[in-house]
């Protein structure tokens, strides 16, 4: 085993000393591996994203450094963990495979753009979501939210939004579903419905559509019910057409990724 | 004034002024209830307080007697000691402070130097608290020293290098102190340092024992490690353990193997990592071993807490210790001879198709991590994990914080380098809607379920049992509360506003009880109005 580790120490001095676009094919097939057992749950098989944001662009890494300074330690208040330690060949393999993924062809949005800003409207989606500081904020912000997610993610959130309800913000925290529906009954028979803002073993705090905040103490209901694979959001099929839902998704996709805020 | 300074003298001189903790006084802690002079409360690590003037019908009207706020940021994980009039706690990473019981007030306080290179890997940079032996109060440090501060004054007495922190070992736990010596433990098994327990002489600081919980070559155990991989074989001992001074033995658990992950290089039952070992304070010799998770490959350490009781089984009276085993089994052994008694789980597990007569596990190996990732239940974290459970003499019961939660568990590299990650992969916790926590009480002879009390999510905080018929546990969320401990009915809840991730304990100070836990950064004490 000793004299193992002293015939590594050049290779690993040499892997150290290469640049992540120096790795070889086998070096990001590696990677490869590596990034689908670990991060494919979230940023899709592809790196096109999902639950986490798509990966053929990389919001927060500027270089290298900065790249495997994320893997190696999540980026915890977003969501993402660190999920182990790696070697430093391994974060070099890892990092030079999520490299590649900015090669690929993305699962770009099919509609147009301008088309879904004009059904954004139609459908009264700013009656319950915020983009860049206009409409109401009972449901996620949507500011940049074509950094955040994918297309095909828009795409469910729009046709099956309880599907998949976004995790891993801060607040519920614990990788909680945020904007869960949950239904409370108090003991005298007032009924509460709206989305869960946070909870504790104790109490819960449930904001209604109509923005008021309710604060209980579980021992004072007399039923809680929480409605996992539900979402308060309509569905929207049937209620928009295929091409505008196409246009819809484009427009969020284009949110914060062309230098649009809006 | 005159007269107000002789009062306040005379007060402080009742109260014996600093601290003089004989170990006979240490082996006989039961008897002075209003103290709490170990780190699980007394020898048998029950973290049960007798005091039960805190009880089932006034609890509900706790209120904070004070309030201490660290100066460091960071976890607290500190168990508090208790004698004389003063509390001595410790913040992190390695600060020890010692603060007037009656107001919280600092008294003093003692920060070593730590490296701004200081390698701490497998842990955040927590402690634990500090042992306390006639007139010194003892402090493990992240930078692996064990320091003795005059209680008096918090001036150090001596400074021990227990090794090398540039190979990785550190401490975080508190030590325990038998027979004039201190024992303590260290953490480092994912840079592969070799575990071992050591036992240094209270006056001096000289080391008088050290026993390695992974042998050398040609010892008993080292058949099973493959190659050379014993040198780097893991094996910490970051929790500290419990002592029986009628049998005089010590018990002190053991963490995972190294690499955790990847066991390519370790072929085996890697003895002795995962297990409970008895050993004589006098010598450090191993009167028995008992293995929990032969080979292990979750890093399921099994540090928990062991605790000791006396209790009728089968008909017959059998001198146990119990370990809720971080590998999501409750284990009753004789604590005489090691013999194995019964197991059950406390938790959900997937990982072994049952126990067979002998303790041993039918490991599944369908569950070793792969490359891809596997699902197992428990978690990385276990269904227990550092903090403490507590067992009540008066129920019979042992009262745990359990983790319901899985995990996804990644095979990585592993090459072995002084001082860095030596893991061969990791996990994923599945931490998500369906992950949660439960105060549960067991039978303490059986691990049979009594009750439980649901938690949204899955604790990193003990429980105390105390003699007024009460179980104190606290949440992620930052609930610290008070259960019936015969039902496990809610009788008492306060939001602390961070997470708990420490053990509760209890005292009194002018004939009035105490229980104190620490939260976030701050460190509450709550009486009776």
């Amino acid at each position: 085993m000793r004299l193992m580790r002293f015939a590594c120490v050049p290779i690993s001095l040499f892997v150290t000393a290469l640049t992540v676009s120096a790795q070889t094919a086998a070096d990001v097939e590696k990677g490869r591996q590596l990034f689908l057992g670990m991060c494919s749950r979230c940023h899709g098989a592809t790196g096109n994203g999902g639950e986490g944001p798509p990966l053929t662009r990389l919001q927060r890494a500027h270089n290298d450094e900065e790249l495997r300074a994320i893997i190696r330690d999540g980026i915890p208040d977003r969501g993402m963990p660190r999920i182990r330690r790696f070697t430093d060949a391994e974060l070099m393999e890892m990092a030079g495979f999520v490299r590649t993924l900015g090669q690929a062809s993305g699962s770009a949005a099919m509609g147009r753009p301008e088309n879904g800003r004009a059904v954004y409207q139609k459908l009264g989606c700013a009656s319950c979501h915020i983009v860049a500081g206009s409409g109401s904020g009972f449901g996620p912000e949507l500011t940049g939210i074509g950094a955040r997610r994918a297309p095909d993610y828009l795409r469910q959130a729009i046709v099956d939004p309880g599907a998949a309800l976004p995790r891993g913000s801060a607040i519920p925290g614990r990788g909680f579903s945020e904007f869960l529906p949950v239904h409370a009954v108090m003991q005298d028979g007032h009924e509460v419905s709206g989305v869960r803002v946070n909870e504790d073993s104790f109490t819960i705090q449930i904001k209604d559509v109509a923005g008021r905040l309710y604060s209980l103490r579980k021992a004072d209901l007399k039923q809680l019910d929480k409605q996992f694979g539900r979402s308060v959001m309509p569905n929207y099929t049937g209620r928009a057409s295929a091409a505008e839902v196409d246009d819809l998704v484009a427009y969020l996709a284009g949110l914060g990724t062309q230098g649009d805020a809006k | 004034m005159k007269q107000a300074i002789l009062l306040s003298m005379a007060v402080l001189y009742a109260a014996n002024c600093f601290a003089q903790v004989p170990s006979q006084r240490l082996a006989r802690a039961e008897s002075e209830p209003s103290a709490w002079i170990t780190y699980s409360g007394n020898y048998k690590a029950q973290r049960y307080s007798p005091l039960d003037q805190i009880n089932t019908r006034n609890v509900a009207q706790l209120k904070p007697t004070w309030i201490y706020q660290m100066r460091n940021s960071g976890i607290v994980e500190t168990s508090p000691i208790v004698a004389d009039g003063v509390m001595y706690i410790t913040e992190p990473p390695s600060t020890a402070t010692a603060l007037d019981l009656r107001t919280g007030r600092p008294l003093w306080t003692y920060t070593p130097r730590i490296p701004s290179d200081v390698i701490i890997i497998g842990s955040p940079p927590v402690n634990r608290g500090v042992a306390i032996l006639d007139d010194t109060v003892f402090l493990g440090t992240v930078n692996c020293h064990l320091i003795a501060l005059d209680a008096k004054s918090g001036i150090v007495r001596w400074d021990t290098v227990v090794d090398d922190n540039r190979k990785g070992y550190y401490i975080t736990a508190a030590p325990l102190a038998v027979d004039g010596k201190l024992l303590i433990g260290v953490s480092g098994a994912e840079t592969g340092i070799r575990g071992f327990i050591d036992a240094y002489d209270a006056k001096t600081g000289k080391r008088l024992w050290r026993t390695w919980t992974v042998p050398a070559k040609g010892e008993p155990g080292a058949e099973s490690w493959g190659g050379d991989s014993a040198l780097h074989g893991g094996g910490s001992t970051w929790v500290t353990g419990s002592y029986d001074p009628d049998l005089n033995l010590v018990y002190w658990g053991t963490g995972n193997p190294a690499p955790d992950w990847n066991d390519d290089t370790r072929p085996g039952d890697n003895l002795y990592t995962c297990s409970l070992l008895a050993l004589d304070p006098a010598t450090g010799k191993i009167k028995w071993h008992f293995q929990f998770t032969p080979h292990d490959v979750h890093d399921w350490d099994a540090t928990e807490i062991p605790i000791l009781f006396d209790a009728q089984i089968d008909g017959k009276p059998r001198k146990v210790v119990t370990m809720a085993n971080r590998n999501g089994f409750y284990y009753v052994l004789d604590r005489v001879t090691g013999e194995f008694i019964t197991a059950t789980p406390y938790i959900k597990q997937n990982w072994t198709d049952g126990i067979d007569s002998k303790g041993r596990p039918f490991a599944r190996r369908d569950a070793d991590p792969k490359v891809e990732g596997t699902l197992v239940y428990p978690a990385i974290a276990g269904g227990a994990n550092w903090y403490s459970p507590s067992y009540s003499p008066k129920t019979g019961l042992f009262y745990h914080a359990s983790r319901e939660m899985g995990g996804v568990y990644f095979k990585g590299d592993a090459e072995y380098k002084d001082g860095t990650a030596y893991t061969g992969g990791g996990g994923e916790s599945r931490n998500g809607d369906d992950a949660y926590g439960a105060i549960r009480a067991l039978e303490g002879t059986s691990g049979k379920l009594k009750w439980e009390f649901r938690l949204v999510t899955p604790p990193m905080a003990g429980t105390l049992a105390t003699g007024g018929g009460l179980v104190f546990a606290g949440a992620e969320e930052g609930n610290f509360f008070a259960l019936d401990a015969a039902s496990g009915k809610l009788l008492w809840d306060l939001q602390l506003g961070a997470p708990i991730r420490a053990s509760a304990m209890s005292f009194a100070i002018d004939g009035k009880q105490q229980v104190a836990i620490a939260a976030g950064s701050s460190l509450f004490v709550f009486g009776l109005p």
